[in-house]
């Protein structure tokens, strides 16, 4: 991505984030290595490290560059990008979530309310178990399906179903985390 | 590396500003003739008998602070980027008049002209750039500019236009407590390395020049041979919150430290909390109990900034001792006195302190960490030096914090460190900063939808796509906001953006790719373009608060006038000073010379000495002035040859006490 005659950036801002960052494409990234990629390649083309004429084309990269870190870190929108690469349905053109997951999600929700209102700790947790059970499941879930792809397009649909329904079971704990606002 | 123009760092601060400069040595602060380096934030505006305005910045406006209090604009930095509905709590205690400007800017009022925010920091910022070309020997018009990391868009973009108003490009915008962690963690790293904290603690806060010991490698060294990456060793990492308390604004950050690479992973902050608020607690006492005892308030300006500098002192002078008296002459007759003890205030000040143990918790949330894994905490800023906010901070992290350097100084110096890093000359360090605050866009029904979270690394970016809702319509307005808040009304407005020049299509046709860029500043800058057509869509930017280009280029302009004025305004002041030194010293000498002068000459000094002094009363012509001193100098020659043989006669004590009162003379102010 530098020149290594003329210390110029010449930026390829249309790279998929594993190119970008030296790593082979696939679910299992492993955090450390992503880390010192990440690094590396900031330490390289940074805004910092250019003059003026080539500042514009660092700060698109490492824009860039920072997203590519931030998806990549994330085992969820790691499995959203990689079957957005693999030619799936994104979160904007499929939204669709079994009712059943709508059932609990309000019903979970009502359930905290009350437990918050009694004081209810005990209940607080019980329903903190059970919720993080369902997060992990269809975390691994996820995992499995990710792991994958591209495959055919039943596969695909499973996946975006799976990473739909997560966003319900992240919101249920942030609520119990107080972190939802 | 080819020689580069000098770029500056700059801490422009709530109390007090410093310049600072890296070169291979090391970061140092350029310090005034006296070897301060502190610049109060403070700015006198005083009219002569041609009622033209001039400017005093400094320590000499501070001076007049009490007599001149209408004129005399302190903690500027809690004002600048805001609206006049913001700050409506601050306004009991300013002395001087505020008003509202166009596009809810905030103006101060004095004697009839009205003055923006980003004026009078530009005043401050020209004298730290004036200051910086005279110690460096050469113009100075670069700069890096430190901001708590806490301030917004508005905030950011204000300062970045007073520093053009003063001549001054910003090559980069600053947070102060990564500025903070850029020089400590020079010393973070060497103390890894040498594992001898006493070491450590002399090289980090340098030797008698000042400079903070720096190695600096070659830069060829930086960039590391294949599979030079694997070289890092985990044991190197460090993981440290600066904690930053200054005059006006909180701020704590989590870093991750390693190989040279300072990557902040979360910031929190409150940009009207610091020192201007524990003396704001003091007033209020003082105010309450005046009321009580006298039944009148302090209210003229002229009180209201005795009790402020009184508030000050007290503060200071409470971290030190377990007591302090505090006395207010209220005029007629009515003395205020009381003492305050530590305890009392200390009990006054917890919930502040503790608001911002609150924030520290939530930038280790949002950093992912616990306290107990942080390896260094870190205090910055002035008002760090109260005991109570260091046993608060220990407690609360288990740990001793880390102090080596002066924390009045340590963000300049870290503004010199990232000053050099982007001119090239330090290539192994490298900073990896984040966004405060999140940014939305105002969605159907005055909601926010979040594009862009809080503690997002930057530069970032994010994309929208919006389209319109009638046919043929050529036009979408965009309301940016930055906040945590779920409502736009909640949040900061940024900006309105239109959109114009979309061809006209039915309704829902047009596809306009918005990108919302945060920069290396922290800094938005939004471009659009209609997908279909592929034509980029004009954005109309309103900012909502702050300046106009054309203001900014007004206020430059103006500013050369002003620079005239306050040139002479200081060689008037330094002359007049200089006049009082010589004459009194030459008094002395006679005296003590007695017979050992002629006659004839001790007549002719003398009549000088009267004729300089008259002078000096009523100071028109500044180059005659100059003149006139310059040849009293060469007359008293002799005195002074005279007067070092008599000394020597009589011994070295004389000597030395007069050594003693000259240092006094030469400071006035103090």
């Amino acid at each position: 991505m530098v020149c290594s005659a003329c210390h110029r950036l010449v930026a390829d801002l249309d790279t998929d984030y594993f190119t970008l960052l030296g790593l082979e494409r696939t679910y299992d990234v492993d955090g450390a290595v992503l880390r010192k990629a990440y690094l590396r390649v900031s330490r390289e083309t940074h805004p910092d490290r250019f003059d003026a004429s080539d500042a514009d084309e660092a700060m698109q990269l490492n824009a860039r560059l920072n997203e590519a870190n931030r998806v990549l870190k994330d085992p969820v929108l790691r499995a959203e990008y990689l079957l957005e690469l693999s030619g799936g349905q994104s979160s904007a053109e499929n939204r669709e979530v079994p009712q059943e997951i709508l059932t609990y999600t309000l019903m979970t929700r009502e359930e905290i309310e009350e437990a918050h209102a009694a004081n209810d700790a005990g209940a607080l947790a019980r329903i903190r178990d059970q919720a993080t059970a369902r997060h992990d499941g269809t975390a691994a879930e996820i995992g499995a399906l990710a792991r994958r792809l591209p495959g055919d397009a039943t596969l695909r649909g499973q996946l975006r179903d799976a990473l739909n329904a997560m966003k319900y079971h992240q919101r249920i704990l942030a609520a119990l985390d107080g972190t939802d606002e | 590396m080819p020689a580069h123009e000098p770029i500056i760092g700059i801490d422009l601060g709530t109390t007090f500003s410093l310049v600072s400069f890296c070169d291979e040595r090391g970061p140092r602060i350029l310090r005034d003739e006296r070897g301060e380096g502190r610049l109060p934030s403070v700015i006198g505006v005083t009219h002569g008998s041609d009622g033209k305005p001039s400017i005093a910045i400094g320590w000499s406006a501070r001076a007049h602070a009490v007599e001149n209090a209408r004129a005399t604009v302190y903690s500027i930095k809690r004002l600048i980027g805001k609206s006049l509905a913001e700050i409506e709590q601050e306004l009991p205690f300013l002395a001087y008049a505020v008003t509202s400007g166009p596009r809810e800017t905030i103006q101060i009022e004095i004697d009839g002209r009205r003055y923006s925010p980003e004026e009078i920091s530009s005043a401050i910022l020209r004298s730290l750039k004036e200051r910086a070309a005279a110690a460096l020997g050469v113009a100075v018009t670069k700069a890096v500019i430190t901001v708590p990391a806490y301030f917004d868009d508005a905030q950011r973009q204000a300062t970045r236009d007073a520093a053009s108003a003063a001549g001054l490009e910003v090559l980069r915008i600053l947070n102060e407590p990564t500025a903070a962690a850029l020089a400590y963690g020079i010393g973070l790293r060497e103390r890894a390395a040498a594992d001898d904290p006493e070491t450590d603690r002399q090289q980090v806060a340098g030797g008698a020049n000042g400079h903070v010991a720096l190695p600096m490698p070659k830069c060829s060294d930086s960039v590391p041979a294949d599979g030079g990456e694997d070289d890092i060793d985990d044991a190197d990492e460090q993981l440290i919150a600066v904690y930053d308390l200054g005059g006006g604004t909180f701020d704590v950050s989590i870093l991750r430290l390693e190989d040279g690479v300072f990557e902040v992973l979360s910031t929190a902050g409150d940009t009207h909390l610091g020192g201007d608020d524990f003396d704001r607690e003091i007033i209020t006492l003082v105010t309450a109990e005046v009321r009580e005892q006298f039944g009148v308030d302090v209210q003229s300006p002229t009180a209201r900034q005795a009790l402020r500098g009184l508030a000050e002192s007290v503060k200071i002078r409470l971290s030190e001792a377990e007591d302090a008296s505090l006395e207010l002459d209220l005029g007629e007759g009515r003395l205020y006195r009381r003492v305050l003890t530590r305890g009392e205030f200390e009990r006054r000040l917890l919930p502040l302190v503790r608001r911002t143990l609150t924030l520290c918790e939530r930038a280790l949330r949002d950093a992912g960490l616990r306290r107990d894994e942080l390896t260094q905490v870190v205090l910055v800023g002035g008002s760090t030096r109260i005991p109570l906010v260091r046993a608060q901070v220990a407690e609360h992290f288990g740990k001793a914090p880390y102090t080596a350097l002066n924390p009045d100084e340590v963000v300049a110096l870290g503004a010199g460190v990232q000053a050099s890093i982007l001119s090239g000359q330090r290539s192994d360090m490298l900073l990896l900063d984040v966004t405060p605050l999140s940014l939305g866009i105002e969605t159907m029904g005055g909601a926010v939808g979040k594009i862009i979270l809080r503690n997002a690394r930057i530069p970032c970016r994010a994309q929208e796509m919006f389209t319109t809702f009638m046919d043929g319509q050529t036009a979408i307005k965009i309301r940016v906001l930055q906040g945590e808040r779920e409502l736009a009304a909640h949040c900061r407005l940024l900006a309105e953006f239109e959109l114009r020049e979309i061809p006209p299509m039915p309704a829902g046709i047009p596809k306009v790719q918005v990108e919302f860029l945060i920069d290396a500043n922290g800094i938005l800058n939004v471009s659009a373009v209609e997908q279909r057509s592929g034509q980029r869509a004009a954005i109309q930017v309103i900012p909502n608060r702050g300046l106009t280009r054309a203001e900014v280029e007004r206020i430059e302009q103006e500013s050369i006038a002003f620079a005239k004025d306050d040139i002479d305004a200081h060689r008037r002041i330094d002359l007049v000073n200089q006049i009082v030194f010589d004459t009194q010293k030459a008094e002395q000498m006679l005296a003590r010379v007695g017979s050992g002068v002629d006659g004839a000459l001790r007549r002719e000094i003398e009549r000088e000495m009267a004729s300089l002094r008259a002078m000096a009363r009523d100071p028109s012509d500044l180059d005659a002035l100059h003149a006139a001193l310059d040849h009293f100098g060469k007359r008293t020659l002799p005195l002074a040859e005279a007067g070092v043989r008599t000394a020597l006669v009589q011994g070295g004590t004389q000597m030395a006490r007069e050594e003693t009162t000259t240092a006094d003379q030469r400071n006035p102010e103090e």
